[in-house]
Order: C-alpha cells, then structure tokens, then sequence
C-alpha cells in the first residue's frame, strides 16, 4: 500500500515564536489581587443589579432564543401537492444515518409516477444524533429537519419513536420541482 | 518543587516501599476529573506518593465505528471527540481523507477559510473552557462563568452556521456543508470585539492575582526534554518551551498565508500553560480577523462528483446528479487503496488521524492520536509529590477530554 | 405591669429568642438566596427568581423556604461504617456555637422604655438620664440593653464558644467513614486553630485602646465620631481580623474544608437537614461575623455624629427623641451587617480558593507577626501617650 503523506516540514509559513511573558512575582500581592478583582466583580454587580445589559441568560420558558434558519431540530416529513408524502422509499436516509435510527417499510402504490411510498415510517428520537445527514441523503426533499423544535422528554423509550404520522403532522407542502426544469432546494420557499 | 521540602517529610524513596499510605480514589464520580478520568492516589497527609491514572470511561468505540461508516458518516462520530472543539476534529479528518485522495490542492479557496475560521472559533471555545473550567476548579467560578458567556456567543454563532450549538457536523470531505451565513462576518467582528473586553477582564481577574498564581507557578513543572519523552504537543508542549505548532511547522490550508505569533513558555508550569493558552485565543482571533480580510466569494466544495455531493437541484433534475447522490448515500466517497497519517493542530496539541483505505467507501482502519491521551499519561509524573490541592490545576491545565482521550 | 414586661423583655433567654432566632437566623436564611442572587448578578445570570406562593414571588426571596421544604423531604442517610452518635452530633455541635456567640453581640442601645419620647443624654455622664429635665436614677427594671449576656470577658467567650463550632466539623469528617471527608476534617481543624490565633492577637491592640474586652463598652467607647472608631484606630488590626474572620467562616477563599472540587468537603456524606445544618451554620457564621467586625471596627450602632440628644453636624444641634435616636442606631447596625455580609459575599466570588500549605504559611508566616507587630506598636504608642 502507498504511504501518502500530508506535506513537508516547511517555513513558508508566517509564524513567529514568542515567548510568554510573566511579571515577576514581586508584584503581586493579595490586597491588589482583591482590589483588581472587585472592580470587576462591582462592575458586573451593579450593573445587573440596576439594568439587565449585561445577564446573558434568560427567563426561559417564557423568553426563548429564536433558533437560526439551519437549526436541526425535529424531523418531519414533506407532502406532494395533493397531501401525500413525498417520501418515495428509496432507503437513503436511512442507509446514511449513522445511528441507524430510521426504520422505513416500503410499499407499493397504485400511482405508476411514483411506484413507493413508505407504509412505515419511523425514527427513533432516542437514537438520533441530529447529524443532519438523512436531510442531506434525502433525493427528493421529503425529510427535514427544519421544525425548530426538540424532542420532548419522555417516560418510555418507545414513546419517543415519531410515526409516519406525526411527522408528517409536522410536514408542509415541499415546491421542489423533479425530474424537469424546477426551481432549486427550497428556493422558491425562501 | 523544590521549595516543597519540609521538615520530618519522609523521603519519598521510603514513602513508597511503606504501608501507611492511604489510598484515594479521585473520581470517576469526582467534581475536578469530568467524570471521566479515575485517579488512584497514594497519599501521606495531602502530599501524593504514588498515583494511577485510569481513563477509558467514556470509551464509544470511535476506531471501530468509523470502519462501518462511509467516510462522511464519520464526522458526526469525529464531533464526538474534543466536544470542545468539534470543528478542529472535523477538519483533521477531512484533512486526512483528502491527503488520501490527493485532493488538497483542488479544495476551493473559500473552503479552505472558513475550514480555518470555525477551526479558529473552535479554538477558542476550546481554551476557553479550559481556562475557565480550571478556575472554576480552583474556586474562581465568576470567571468560569464570563468565559462560558464568552463562549456561548461563539457557540450561537456556529449554530447559525451549520445548525447545531455542539455536534455541529459541518465539515464534508472536499467541503463543508453550508456556506457561511449572510451576516456571519458582522456577528464574528461583534463578538470579537466584545471577547476582547471579557478576556480582558478575566485577566485582570486572574493573571496578576495572587492566589492564583501561588496556585499555578511551580506547580507540575515538565522541562522541554521531559515534554518530548511524553509525546507532549499543542499549549502543553509549548508551555515546556518546545516550540512545535503544526500549523507553523506543517502549513496545512491557507495557514502560511497568516501571520500569527506562536506563544511558548519558559517554564513549563501550569501557569505558563495558562499564559500560553491566553496568548493563543489572542492569536485566534488576530488569525479570525485577518480570515475575514482575505476570504473571497466562491464554491465551497470541490467540484467533482466523486468527491462532492452533486447540488441538489441536480440530484432533483437530472439522471447523473441522481446516479452520483446514490452512489455517494450507499458507497460513500471511494478512497484510493492506501494509508496516511493526517495531522493538524487540535485545541490540545497535535490531532492525528491514521486512515488506512482498501479502496472502498469505508476506511479499512482509522486510528485517532489524540492529544489528551499522551499528554495525560505524563500525569503520575506530573503530580508526583505534590499536594492533592495542585492535581487539580495540574489536571485541569492538561484540559483531558474524556471524549478525545477514551475515544 | 409595664415594669414587668420590661423586666421579662430584658431576660437572655428573651432576648436570645427576639435577637437571634428573629433577627440573625432570619438574616442568615435570606443570605442564602441573597448568595445565590448576588452571585448571579456578579456573573451575568439571572439567579433564582422563581420561588412564590401564588402570585407572590420578591424576587425569588422564598427559595429559603423551598430550600427548608426540600432538605426535609429528602432522605436522611447515614452511611454504613459512620459512627452513628458522633455523626448525628456533628451538624448540632457546628450550630449551636455560633447561636450562643451572638449572646456577646451590642445589637443596639441601651433603651430606656420610660423616656422613649423625651430628649435624653447619657452622653456626659454614664448611668444617668436626663428625663424631662430631671436626672433620675436608673434602676433594673428601666432599660432595655440590646445585648444578650453583657459579660467582662465577652470576646474571650467567644473565642472560647467557636472553638467548638471547630468539633462540628472534625467530628463530620472523621464520624462519615470517608477519607475525603476525613481530608476536610483534617483541613477544617488546622485552619482553624491557626486562624484562631491571629484572630485573638490581632484584637489585643484594640482591647488595649479600649480597655475592655466587652463589646457592648468597646462600641460605646467608640463614640458617635468616626475617627474614634476603630478602623481608624487599628486599621491593620481590622484586616488581620476580617481575614481571620473569613478564614473561620471557611468560605472561599479559605474554603478548604469543602473544596469541593479538590476533596469534595467534610460533608459529602450528609444530606437533608442535617447537611442544612452545617450550610446554616455556615452563613449564621458570616452575619455573626459581620456584626463582630460592625462592633469591634464600624462603631457597632453607632451613627456617625449622632449622640444620646440629637445630631451634631455643622456645629449645629438637631434634637430628636429617644426612640428616633433608638431606631436610628438600631437601623444603622443592620446596615453595617447588611454591608458587611455583602462585601463578604462579593468576596466569596472573587477570590479563587488557597492550597492548604499557602493557606498556613499565610497564616502562621505573614499574619501571625503582623498581629504580634501591631500589638506591640499599639502598646508603644499607647505607652508614649501615657
């Protein structure tokens, strides 16, 4: 087998060594390291005691932090323009997820356009990592992750497997046009 | 630790050979070892006569699951490693995989930037966390907390980029997933620039003060050759004085055109280690700035199917963006037959990853050399006849993290 | 029937009950929600704030409460190989000491229920009051002092008293069959007993100023000025003692005992009240602290230029009444406690935490001659006076 290695030990870089300078220990004292210290324990006291411009953290339940557009949250599936999922079985999500957590069982439709849809449709939450990458695998935009929301806790493990249908309860139309001239991923969305 | 001398101390020769030890067990359940280390000490009062380092508690199996996956399947595992810098793992591994498929040269500009700047942002985060940790550690939680606050905008600013606060999964072999964000320069020169402010006020909380320092100076003192003997690297080895940085040595991605200061020490205790981790979040964020300055519009993977994901306005459209998006979903990105032995600088010294490919879309084998786990196997040397009061400094400088060093 | 009520009023035992489990353990409740707020705000945070009955929520102050409910809800486990007696003792041994200190602590003035209304002056001469004119007589059953026990050698009690807060928490440590807790047993004892030393020492420079080592006198002796107070007096003396102090209280900085990221602390195995117990004990200890540091160096109830008649500010005199004065006096120590708990708080999350072998080199090497020095300059200078 070949040996293939990164690159040559070279100074073409920019760098420079410096070294880390301390002041000597003469100048320290406890009384300084008080004073020091105070000013800016006060400073952050008093400034959150009387305006709030400082606290980073929030009442939660009733102040959230909204989640950026490329949050990965929850999944959900996508429905066609007549309500059905968009899912047609190809298997990839499920073949690229690396925690093995998606579970589909094709079945055939009467629709020639499409040929399968998934007759079962899970995800086990529990297992999820929320890599992203099913989205990612997803040939015809029928799985997202873009719910914002995050899997609830639960009392049993087998409550937190989402059903075909509650994912799809989460899903929307997709306008991501196939096999033709169409618009580009979730292009015509934004 | 020569001052460590006391009268009617036993000598530590006749200490170890005697059975009035008493043992004690640091953790795993232990608030100083993350909950992830064990150490057995050997004790006479508080100074340690003998110690056992006993990692492995959060061993997932890194080595063996990356042989099941396809290669891009492996970057949600490599997020799992340093949890503090999920960013630099990332890039090391696709670093390495391209060293394979002898694509380097081909990764776009603009990829290679941003692969620096998140690393860089990582980075920080990562010495952010130790520095505050440790003073957490050492009873200064305030200054814990500012640097998690400080850490957290940083977060938030990744999540925007790739849609997660930690497992971010951003890096793809030949790319990265997303394109940076519309305002991402605004929000990073923001965040500097208040960084700037919390940093300075943590060093107006720390550097100079004395308790911390009496804690920190002379305390696990490692000369330069000892660092070598222990395979030390990254702001450990630095802090002994030996003035390896992969990124200076080895320019990989677009570091040579940067100019940055690589900050070593001349002790070699865990204040220098302390001052050196300083400097280097300084250095990060000169380097984010001058990323900003340079990086210019372009593609962000390369462009090659079999490399790259096809866009997906392909995969919808046409017969061989569809061929190409199955064979990257079922094969993965076909590797060439052959090994290689990828390096970068990772938050705690040199990030190595070993891949040996058969020339399928799964690596034949992939070791991980982790920085935590070599740095940490110098810690019975390290905190040898100290007292129980300095492994916590002493561990919390070496910054082990239980997901790099355990795998 | 008025003289009775005053009588019984001014019994220890009385007073005890109204001071201390009305007045200080109250405050040390809320000092702990108030640790908690404060350090919040000193760290960005919001803090606890959710605490309510019904509607009525103050800012979370009712997470005293909840505490109370959920420490006596939760399991009280003793561990297998504990010494059962010694370790049921230790939380009662950590706090009874400091609740029987606060008997020596000056909580305000004398008050004298019969003239609450009248201008008085004791200033001039001690003893005697001038009501309605008319120097009377005091007898028993006409004052209230607002000190529990006002004893001749009250600081020695209290040295002698807190010593044995020092059991509590060896015995915790030793009775838990735990090394870590052994650990902080150990610790707890050496810095305890060599912080108690420079406490002593760094008072006898003020006992030999005032003379005595009553509180209740030392406050009275420093008078309503604020350069007679005893920081001015003895400033050193006040940062050996502060530091002294902290370091008894075993809170960060000195919090070696618990170092809780080291060995976890000499209370690792206890839980529910019990465990309460030592975490009260602790904060009681940080109030007590404060009004020891508020009598011995702030003037205790002193307000700055307000004497026994009235203010004296600008050479000019503002009259008041009794009970104003009273009140005021008795407002301005709360403050001063209030003060000092919050500075001692701000502290707390300042500092980072000693290595116990700095801790006693600073101790024995660097506060131990300073008190020793400051003894012997305050006796020269008092002897070059004289």
């Amino acid at each position: 087998m070949d040996t293939v290695t990164q690159s040559e030990k070279t100074t073409v870089g920019r760098a420079t060594v410096v070294t880390v300078k301390r002041e000597p220990s003469q100048t320290t004292s406890f009384m300084m390291t008080l004073i020091r210290g105070m000013t800016v324990t006060m400073r952050h006291f008093f400034s959150n005691l009387f305006t709030k411009t400082q606290t980073e953290t929030l009442e939660y339940p009733e102040e959230k932090i909204p989640y950026p557009e490329r949050h990965r949250g929850l999944h959900r599936l996508m429905k066609r323009d007549d309500g059905r999922v968009r899912c047609v079985a190809c298997m990839c999500c499920p073949t690229a997820c690396p925690a093995n957590c998606i579970t589909i069982v094709p079945a055939e439709t009467d629709d020639p356009s499409v040929e399968k849809y998934p007759a079962v449709f899970e995800i086990d939450e529990l297992r999820c990592i929320v890599c992203g990458l099913c989205v990612e695998a997803c040939p015809c935009d029928a799985i997202r992750m873009d719910t914002k929301l995050h899997a609830a806790p639960v009392e049993f493990r087998g409550d937190a497997i989402e059903t075909k249908t509650s994912l799809l309860e989460r899903g929307g139309l997709s306008h991501a046009i196939q096999a033709g001239k169409g618009s580009d991923w979730r292009e015509s969305e934004q | 630790m020569s001052e460590r001398v006391v009268l009617g101390q036993k000598n530590p020769e006749d200490l170890e050979a005697s059975n009035d030890l008493m043992t004690i067990n640091m953790g795993p359940s232990h608030p100083a070892m993350h909950g992830t280390v064990r150490l057995v000490l050997q004790i006479e009062g508080e100074r340690i006569v003998a110690s056992d380092v006993q990692p492995g508690y959060l061993h997932r199996c890194f080595e063996k699951e990356a042989e099941y996956a396809t290669y891009n399947q492996v970057f949600p595992y490599t997020d799992r490693l340093n949890y503090l810098s999920p960013m630099l793992n990332n890039v090391g591994f696709a670093l390495a995989v391209e060293t394979l498929l002898d694509i380097t040269d081909d990764i776009p500009l603009r990829t290679q930037y941003i692969r620096v700047m998140v690393g860089e942002i990582s980075r920080i985060t990562d010495h952010l966390t130790c520095i505050g940790a440790s003073a957490m550690e050492l009873g200064g939680f305030t200054v814990f907390l500012y640097l998690i606050k400080v850490r957290e905008w940083f977060y938030e600013l990744l999540e925007e980029l790739c849609g997660a606060r930690l497992t971010y999964s951003y890096v793809r072999i030949g790319g990265v997933s997303h394109d940076l964000t519309e305002n991402f320069t605004i929000r990073l020169k923001d965040i500097l620039a208040r960084t700037k402010n919390m940093l300075s006020e943590t060093e107006t909380m720390l550097t100079n003060n004395k308790i911390f320092r009496d804690r920190m100076e002379n305390v696990a003192i490692v000369s330069k050759e000892d660092a070598i003997a222990w395979g030390f690297t990254g702001p450990c080895g630095r802090a002994s004085g030996l003035d390896y940085d992969v990124r200076k040595d080895y320019p990989y991605l677009i570091y040579d055109r940067l100019a940055f200061d690589v900050p070593v020490g001349e002790h070699g205790d865990c204040y220098d280690r302390y001052l050196v981790r300083l400097e280097e979040i300084k250095q990060s964020m000169s380097m984010l700035d001058q990323c900003m300055e340079q990086i210019e519009p372009g593609p962000i993977v390369v462009d090659d199917l079999r490399v790259s994901m096809p866009a997906k306005k392909e995969v919808y459209n046409t017969i061989e963006g569809m061929i190409a998006h199955f064979k990257h979903v079922v094969d993965g990105v076909k590797v060439p037959a052959g090994e290689t032995y990828g390096f970068t600088e990772g938050g705690n010294g040199e990030l190595g990853f070993f891949i040996v490919s058969d020339g399928t879309g799964r690596p034949y084998k992939c070791h991980v050399r982790s920085p935590s786990f070599t740095t940490l196997q110098a810690l019975p040397f390290m905190i040898k006849n100290a007292l129980i009061s300095d492994v916590i400094p002493t561990f919390g400088m070496i910054n082990m993290i239980g997901g790099e060093c355990d795998r | 029937m008025i003289d009775t009520l005053i009588t019984i009023a001014d019994w220890p035992g009385v007073k005890w009950v109204i001071l201390v489990l009305m007045f200080a353990l109250p405050v040390a409740s809320l000092l702990t929600w108030a640790e908690r707020r404060q350090s919040a705000m000193i760290q960005d945070r919001l803090g606890p704030n959710r605490a309510n009955i019904g509607n009525i929520r103050l800012w979370g102050i009712l997470h005293f409460v909840a505490d109370v409910i959920k420490m006596i809800g939760k399991e009280d486990f003793i561990p297998g190989n504990a010494h059962r007696g010694l370790f049921k003792l230790a939380p009662i041994l950590a706090l009874v000491p400091v609740l029987i200190a606060f008997c020596i602590i000056p909580f305000g003035p004398t008050i004298y229920p019969h003239a609450l209304f009248d201008v008085i002056s004791t200033d001039a001469l001690q003893g005697m009051i001038i009501h309605g004119g008319v120097a009377n007589d005091l007898t028993w059953a006409d004052q209230i002092t607002l000190q529990i026990l006002t004893i001749d050698f009250g600081l020695i009690f209290y040295f002698a008293i807190l010593t044995f807060a020092n059991y509590g928490t060896t015995l915790a440590g030793w009775s838990s069959y735990n090394k870590l807790a052994l650990l902080g047993g150990l610790r707890a004892s050496s810095q305890m007993m060599s912080y108690e030393v420079t406490m002593g020492l760094s008072l006898m420079g003020l006992f030999l100023i005032m003379g005595t080592l009553e509180p209740g006198e030392i406050v009275r002796q420093q008078g309503p000025n604020p350069w007679q107070w005893g920081i001015v007096l003895q400033p050193v003396a006040f940062l050996l003692f502060f530091s002294a102090a902290i370091a008894e209280t075993k809170r960060a900085p000195f919090d070696l005992p618990e170092g809780e990221s080291e060995i976890v602390g000499y209370f690792v195995e206890y839980s529910g009240l019990r465990w309460g117990m030592f975490f009260l004990s602790e904060f009681i200890e940080i109030v007590f602290i404060s009004m020891l540091i508020t009598s011995l160096f702030f003037g205790g109830w002193q307000v700055p230029f307000l004497h026994d008649d009235g203010l004296y500010l600008f050479g000019t005199v503002t009259e008041m009444n009794h009970i104003t004065v009273s009140l005021l006096r008795i407002l301005s120590f709360v403050m001063k406690v209030f003060f000092f708990c919050w500075f001692q708080l701000m502290i707390r999350w300042t500092l980072p935490r000693f290595r116990p072998d700095q801790l006693m080199q600073l101790g024995w090497k660097r506060l131990l001659p300073l008190a020793l020095l400051n003894t012997m300059v305050t006796a020269l200078i008092l002897l070059w006076i004289q």
